[in-house]
């Protein structure tokens, strides 16, 4: 049994790790990718406390909502990355590139 | 019968609905002049009755005049009624005989006028009826209203012909300079409102109404509500709206600015005696101003050309003598219980409205035949208006002051009076003296008027006829009148008994005169023959100058020599001294409050605006449209706000 705050180190650096290629990327898709590091951070976490709040209740028995979340939001981010896709394509079309530099219309 | 003079307004006010509102072909001759004649003939035979009752001795008692209440304010009701007394029965005389005289006159005067004589008609009628509600009012604040009403009226009659942008200013000009007095007049009733909780007439003038203001703000009230009189009277400085407003038709100047609306003024100082007498202040100012007007309206009229501002300045003159006239009458009062000014002032009232509106409207004969106001072109009419040339002598000698003509009478008794007032005074005698150079200028101005107008030959390329009948027959009843009034005196009891009525309240043990005294006193007063002396030298200079044979023609090119002449005609620079205040002072006033709106008021406004929108151009820029930039901003913020929490919040205590 890996003790919990192993678990939130571990999530606290991906998530940080993914924040950090958002923040500094240039290229969408890595960007992208960056944001299911991100998510997946967030999923490790839901699994974490899950599996903690069985063992600080045994008496209730084991209890499954937090991976259900973690699924959730598995699901959700393949949908995401589906329309992030979908939407780099069609920049793509337009401008001739996915620099998120260059992308900067919505501006004033 | 008394109860019932309210009806007296109503029949004008009547003829004015109907002329304004009914279809226009029923309106019959001269676009409604008959339903005129008829309002101003229903309401003539009213007053009619009404000043024999009060002739007969019986005045309406407040008790029983018929009133309603028309407003609650707290503890003040203001009512509407009727008071009627001498001098009410005298203006109801003077408003009816002149109003209904005008009227048949303008079916005449204004024939040619065509549609625009409906508003012309409806206007007069309107004005009759509210100068019959003003005399009649029996509250300051019933006066007051319809006080305004009448200068409503003179506004809309004065700009009778509006197209004329001198008439268009003359309207408001002469809206303008009375509203100063009418502001004066709204201060003077609100200060005796303060006092005395009530402004009818009756509870005012008694004793403990009288006994309930202070002397000084007496002093101030009065003053004030003289002030009225000094707009609507056009007295000396709010005398120039008169002169200009002749720029209406003939018929108004000699209804309005002659026979009713300037008496106003008045009717308003006489109506006040039992206010004013309390004050011998406020008495002194009303008969210097009045004697100021007296002598210099006649020196502006000395060197007027148009026929109408010679009558104009004429009117303010003799307006001005009544004025004294009451000034004088008020410190007799006081002095030695004598109501000789009095009743000499509101005579010189009755005649004056008389004569001047035969004077006027026999001006409007002459203009309406030739069609120029100007003197200098006329000449030789009388062989051509036989008629209006004699009329209009008549009314001359009477103003001049000749006997037995209306104006010897009244003019001799306000002259009297001042001198009498000079025992107590010494500005009286003073007054006294331009007010026997004003009888002087008085008879030279009008036969001048006269003797340019009819006498020597025709100046000018005009084909002169007597006016129709409906124009003379005023001309000659108003003759008729003017030499006749003045024997009033000497009828029944006379008229001075007859107009002690009305402030009998404030004479103690007065003795009276039979009107053989009265003869008497006039003929055995060395003071008479002074002004009669004079006012026949008036006449002779008139003559030397305009009418005798082989006269030099220059003169009325020359006139006055040099400065003097100038002066005159620019009637004492007192118009021009307006202008230039208004122009000069104000403008520059309304220049700094112009440029104070501008960049004080407007400044703080833009700057606002300004620091929006500059505020707003910088803060765009922080949109780059580069999404990273807004992330990390996002995440900073998140951090900022978690260490807030975390850190700040639980340290300071939360």
């Amino acid at each position: 049994m890996i003790n919990i705050e192993y678990w939130l180190i571990f999530s606290s650096l991906l998530f940080a790790i993914g924040a950090y290629g958002v923040l500094t990327r240039k290229n969408a898709i890595v960007v992208l990718m960056c944001i299911e590091i991100m998510l997946n951070a967030a999923n490790v976490n839901l699994v974490a406390f899950s599996s903690y709040y069985t063992t600080l209740h045994p008496g209730l028995g084991a209890d499954a909502s937090g991976q259900v979340f973690a699924l959730f939001s598995i699901a959700i981010a393949a949908a995401e990355v589906a329309v992030g896709l979908a939407i780099l394509l069609e920049v793509y079309r337009r401008y001739q590139t996915i620099d998120v530099d260059k992308i900067n219309i919505l501006r004033w | 019968m008394l109860e019932y003079a309210w009806l007296i307004p109503v029949f004008p006010f009547i003829a004015f609905i109907l002329i304004a509102l009914l279809p226009k072909r029923t309106l019959g001759w001269e676009d409604g002049c008959g339903y005129g004649i008829a309002g101003a003939a229903g309401a003539f035979a009213l007053s009619a009755l009404v000043v024999w009752e009060v002739i007969n001795g019986r005045t309406l008692l407040p008790e029983d005049a018929p009133r309603f209440t028309w407003l609650i304010i707290g503890d003040i009701s203001v009512t509407f009624g009727i008071w009627i007394d001498e001098l009410t029965a005298l203006m109801l005389v003077v408003v009816s005989v002149v109003g209904t005289l005008v009227v048949i006159y303008s079916a005449g005067y204004m024939h040619q006028e065509g549609v625009t004589r409906r508003r012309y008609y409806a206007e007069i009628m309107l004005f009759i009826s509210v100068m019959y509600g003003l005399v009649l009012a029996d509250n300051y604040i019933e006066m007051f209203i319809f006080w305004e009403l009448v200068g409503l009226c003179s506004y809309l009659l004065i700009g009778f012909w509006y197209e004329r942008p001198s008439a268009a200013s003359a309207a408001k000009r002469a809206f303008i300079v009375t509203r100063v007095g009418d502001i004066m007049f709204m201060a003077g009733i609100i200060i005796l409102l303060k006092y005395v909780g009530t402004l009818d007439f009756v509870t005012l003038f008694d004793e403990g109404g009288t006994q309930a203001v202070p002397a000084d703000m007496m002093t101030l009230a009065t003053a004030l509500i003289f002030g009225g009189a000094i707009g609507k009277s056009a007295q000396f400085p709010l005398h120039e709206w008169l002169p200009d407003a002749m720029e209406g038709p003939t018929t108004v100047s000699a209804l309005i600015h002659a026979a009713t609306m300037v008496k106003a003024g008045v009717y308003l100082t006489a109506r006040s005696y039992p206010l004013l007498v309390q004050s011998p202040e406020s008495l002194m100012l009303v008969a210097v101003i009045g004697g100021v007007t007296a002598l210099l309206a006649a020196t502006c009229a000395l060197a007027a050309n148009d026929i109408k501002r010679v009558l104009a300045y004429s009117t303010i003159s003799q307006l001005g003598y009544m004025i004294l006239g009451l000034g004088a009458g008020g410190y007799l009062v006081i002095e030695a219980s004598n109501p000789n000014g009095y009743t000499a002032a509101t005579f010189h009232l009755i005649n004056h409205a008389i004569f001047k509106a035969l004077l006027f409207l026999c001006a409007g004969s002459v203009i309406h035949s030739i069609g120029t106001n100007d003197m200098r072109l006329m000449g030789g009419l009388h062989k051509k208006m036989r008629i209006t040339s004699i009329t209009m002598l008549i009314g001359a000698l009477a103003i001049a002051g000749l006997p037995p003509l209306s104006g010897f009478w009244s003019k001799d008794e306000v002259l009297a009076a001042v001198w009498h007032a000079g025992e107590f005074d010494w500005t009286f005698t003073l007054l006294w003296v331009m007010g026997i150079v004003t009888a002087f200028m008085t008879a030279f101005y009008m036969f001048r008027m006269w003797f340019m107008t009819f006498a020597g030959e025709q100046r000018s390329d005009f084909h002169a006829h007597e006016s129709p009948k409906t124009m003379t027959v005023p001309l000659m009843i108003l003759a008729a009148l003017a030499m006749g009034s003045g024997f009033a005196l000497f009828i029944g009891d006379g008229f001075k008994t007859f107009m002690e009525g009305s402030i009998h309240g404030l004479l103690q043990g007065v003795h009276h005169e039979s009107p053989m005294d009265v003869a008497v006193e006039i003929f055995t007063d060395p003071l008479t023959y002074v002004s009669l002396v004079l006012a026949i030298a008036g006449i002779l200079v008139a003559y030397r100058l305009y009418c005798m044979p082989g006269f030099d023609r220059s003169v009325f090119a020359k006139g006055f020599p040099g400065k003097v002449q100038r002066a005159l005609e620019n009637r004492w620079y007192i118009s021009q001294f307006y202008d230039d205040f208004a122009y000069k002072i104000w403008y520059g006033f309304s220049l700094v409050a112009d440029a104070f709106d501008r960049y004080v008021i407007d400044g703080v406004v833009n700057g606002f605006a300004y620091l929006g929108a500059n505020t707003g151009g910088k803060m765009r820029k922080a949109q780059t449209g580069n999404v990273q930039r807004y992330a990390s901003l996002i995440v900073v913020g998140i951090i900022a706000l978690l260490v807030f929490m975390l850190y700040v919040l639980p340290w300071g205590g939360w």
